[in-house]
């Protein structure tokens, strides 16, 4: 009998989470712990283990076959390169306080795309060998060029299958910028943080500009529904906002998914906003009580589910492999493989993080330049960072085959990448996240497993795994 | 129902497969309408003359056939248009399941040869379904024939149906080959309890057998769909088949969970077999949302989308052949009929009363 490897880590008071390698997982005692550490498993053990596909007759077994099968799985292999992300322009009409990007003012020149860089932009898209694109549209202000996110889109008309995320604030809505908007492959993100006044506090800073933004967002709203149009909050988590009134101003527009999102620690955050460098237990407690908050209001208004846009990613991640589209948490990460960053200069970057890095002057993470290509030496480099397979703290850690690397966020915060991964903020967001979620996955209160159930996306309830050795 | 073997005389002095055109345009293997009058069409091509009697000449257009001078017919092998071509490999079988739509006969006749021909002359990118019987009892031949005609047509794909019961270690390489990447074999799996499934597929040690073969799929990069037809005795059952499958087969692209047809051993056996889903559902939901909690899709099929609960309705497809389907008076008024099954042309008539248009 093949008893698997298993990771162990504390859940409850009472109770442990052991998983295996494919992430498989189940809730144990400390007497089974007991047992399965002194090799004194008893033959019910054995047979609970077998039913969870954590123990086998032989490797040539099925069961064997499908543990390997679903450890191969975790891992993420992009095949070819279907997602761009595209800095038209660098500069914005507005000056948020925590701008990422550090973003250009509206009347600077050189922070657009020259001709000939559309022209590269244009050339890459006509050579990419996928079924199915996916163009982001980020800046700077995207729609300060709607010329040029025109050029993209038609050069694309090619592919069946074709999504375009323009991010926008939403501050101008002319006909170029409509005529783009009203196709049905062109999905609008925007930011929200929260109520007026707080939107306007960090972003729109006069009332002017406030009032046209949320005229805007309710224009857009009317036009084409929730399905189309995505808002995310940026949060200061020294200062966030009242939970009802966050959650109230999306769900009040019917805009579902919710992303709490702490102030990056980049561009001008990493001077004006010095403390977003690491999250304490006050945002960890904000984050649960949002979660709460948004459990109880989808139990008493079943019209709308409400989500965290990240919790949902990350319990998809916990039961099903293959959610590794969501660039930020995968494993490995690779550099400039499936997708990549084009900036206002035509110089490619592996992540949007690693753009904003370089406009701070913090570190040098592009990778090539849209016109000369980017399987360069930089990208080798980076690369072999760019998984947590054999980093001695996530090869122990129970929540590894959902977890992933951010080599870019390591760099941001601390300069290196060899900080032990306890110590970084990307492992101790991800422990709570995933400790959280756990606790959701474990808990018999009805509400939180009625939202469970919307967020993974079943018709009915969440099917029962308390059962427990 | 569509007719799927024609009247047709050949003065061909053997059996030959060419595809039936209407227009001039060139090709090998083609036979070209000369003449259409009173009922009667008349083709001709390198290989003879063929005469047709009884369809429209618009109906065979793009048709490939399989004309038998000897028996005056002609059957239509892969119908243009259709997504639902299936060729079947041999009546033979080696399981004798309890609701079998299409009991196992002892004779076989060998038709890869026609087969091979046909598929090269498959419209481009088709699916086509291969059946039995049980296609490897004559796995050798299968196989060669798979990787013939995938060498030479790449744009096509196929779907195997097999119980699975023949697959070996040694074989596992030739599985892996890129070839059958175009080649999703249909798998059926009735209960996580062995003997529940040995039962059902009347066969002792079908269970462990299958389970040795999914091992070697597994390792070959395979592509399965699992198919489990629900009956009344693995309907309490289908919870555990559920986490037998989310434990074990999560590799499977797709589990398609089927309702009884009823034709063959199951039309004599009905009403010891058939769930109605719309008078209960809840197993069936709750084997649905465990799968696609642990990401393995779920589809339905042969349910009707009024006896499906709405949240599952999206999974209930358009399961059932062109050829075979048929639809209630009162679905005429229903929104979803484009997107149902249907009923299966021998479907219990008074059953067909209790739809609900959507």
């Amino acid at each position: 009998m093949i008893v698997l490897p298993l990771r162990v880590r504390p859940s409850g008071k009472e109770s442990l989470l052991f998983a295996n390698d494919a992430g498989q997982f189940f809730q144990g005692d400390r007497a089974f712990l007991r047992r399965y550490a002194f090799d004194e498993l008893t033959a019910e053990d054995i047979s609970f283990l077998s039913e969870r596909g954590q123990a086998f007759d032989d490797i040539d077994s099925l069961g064997f076959a499908s543990h390997l099968h679903g450890c191969a799985r975790r891992i993420t292999s992009p095949t070819t390169l279907d997602y761009l992300i595209l800095v038209p322009t660098l500069r914005c009409n507005l000056a948020c306080s925590y701008c990422q990007v550090s973003r250009a003012s509206l009347e600077s020149r050189g922070y657009d795309w020259s001709d000939e860089t559309l022209a590269a932009v244009l050339t890459l898209i006509d050579r990419l060998d996928a079924g199915a694109v996916k163009l982001e549209f980020q800046g700077g202000e995207p729609t300060l060029r709607p010329d040029l996110i025109a050029s993209v889109i038609e050069r694309c008309e090619r592919f069946a299958d074709k999504s375009f995320v323009i991010c926008t604030n939403l501050s101008c809505l002319d006909e170029d910028v409509m005529r783009i908007f009203d196709r049905p492959d062109v999905l609008i993100s925007t930011s929200l943080d929260g109520s007026e006044f707080t939107h306007q506090q960090n972003r729109t800073a006069t009332a002017e500009k406030t009032r046209t933004f949320f005229a805007n967002l309710e224009f857009v709203l009317d036009r084409y529904g929730p399905d189309k149009v995505s808002a995310l909050p940026t949060l200061d988590p020294l200062n966030p906002p009242q939970v009802e009134t966050l959650v109230e101003a999306f769900a009040s527009r019917r805009l579902p998914s919710i992303y709490l999102r702490p102030i990056n620690y980049q561009g001008f955050a990493r001077k004006r906003h010095p403390d977003s460098r690491a999250q304490d237990d006050r945002w960890r407690e904000y984050y649960e009580s949002f979660v709460q908050a948004i459990i109880a209001r989808n139990w008493s208004d079943p019209s709308i589910v409400l989500e965290e846009t990240y919790l949902s990613l990350c319990l998809r991640r916990i039961f099903q492999p293959g959610h590794d589209r969501h660039v930020d948490l995968r494993n490995p990460n690779p550099v400039g493989r499936d997708y990549i960053v084009i900036d206002h200069d035509g110089v490619v970057y592996p992540t949007d993080e690693a753009r904003m890095l370089a406009r701070s002057g913090v570190v040098d993470l592009a990778i090539g330049h849209v016109a000369s290509g980017w399987d360069t030496e930089q990208r080798a480099v980076l690369d072999c960072a760019s998984t947590n397979q054999f980093d001695p703290d996530c090869q122990r850690c129970t929540y590894q085959p959902f977890c992933g690397r951010d080599l870019v966020d390591d760099l941001a915060r601390y300069g290196r990448i060899d900080v032990p991964r306890r110590e970084t903020e990307f492992c101790r967001r991800h422990l709570h996240v995933f400790d959280f979620a756990f606790r959701l996955i474990y808990s018999d209160d009805p509400a939180t497993r009625y939202s469970l159930a919307r967020w993974l996306d079943l018709g009915g309830d969440l099917p029962d795994l308390a059962v427990s050795r | 129902m569509i007719p799927l073997t024609l009247q047709a005389r050949s003065d061909a002095p053997a059996p030959f497969v060419t595809r039936l055109s209407c227009s001039q345009a060139g090709g090998v293997d083609v036979s070209r309408l000369q003449a259409e009058a009173n009922d009667t069409l008349l083709f001709a091509g390198d290989q003879g003359l063929i005469e047709i009697v009884g369809q429209p000449s618009a109906a065979l257009d793009g048709d490939v056939v399989l004309v038998d001078p000897g028996a005056e017919s002609a059957h239509r092998l892969l119908r243009a248009g259709s997504r639902h071509n299936t060729l079947m490999v041999t009546e033979r079988c080696d399981q004798l399941c309890i609701m079998c739509s299409q009991p196992p006969k002892k004779t076989h006749q060998d038709r890869f040869a026609y087969f091979e021909r046909a598929c090269l002359l498959a419209a481009h990118g088709e699916t086509i379904g291969l059946s039995g019987g049980e296609p490897t009892l004559y796995k050798e031949r299968l196989l060669a024939f798979l990787e013939y005609v995938i060498e030479r047509r790449p744009d096509l794909s196929f779907h195997v149906l097999t119980n699975g019961q023949h697959f070996e270690e040694a074989e596992i390489d030739r599985l892996a080959d890129r070839r059958f990447r175009n080649v999703v074999w249909g798998i059926p799996l009735y209960a996580a309890e062995p003997s529940l499934h040995d039962q059902i597929v009347a066969k002792s040690g079908a269970f462990l057998r299958l389970e040795r073969s999914l091992r070697h799929l597994i390792m070959a990069g395979a592509r399965v769909e699992l198919r489990t037809v629900v009956l009344q005795p693995n309907w309490t059952a289908l919870d555990a088949l559920a986490c037998h499958v989310t434990t074990y087969l999560r590799f499977v692209e797709q589990w398609s969970i089927m309702q009884l047809e009823n034709i063959g051993f199951a039309r004599g056996r009905w009403s010891a077999l058939y769930v109605d889903p719309s008078a209960e559902f809840g197993p069936l939901a709750q084997a649905i949302d465990r799968a696609l909690l642990f990401g393995v899709r779920p589809a339905l099929f042969n349910f009707p989308r009024c006896s499906v609960p709405q949240p599952y309705r999206k999974f209930a497809i358009a399961s059932i052949s062109d050829w075979k389907q048929k639809f209630a008076p009162d679905c005429c008024s229903c929104a979803e009929r484009s997107d149902c099954s249907g009923f299966f042309e021998w479907h219990p008539q008074e059953l067909l009363e209790k739809v609900v248009p959507i």
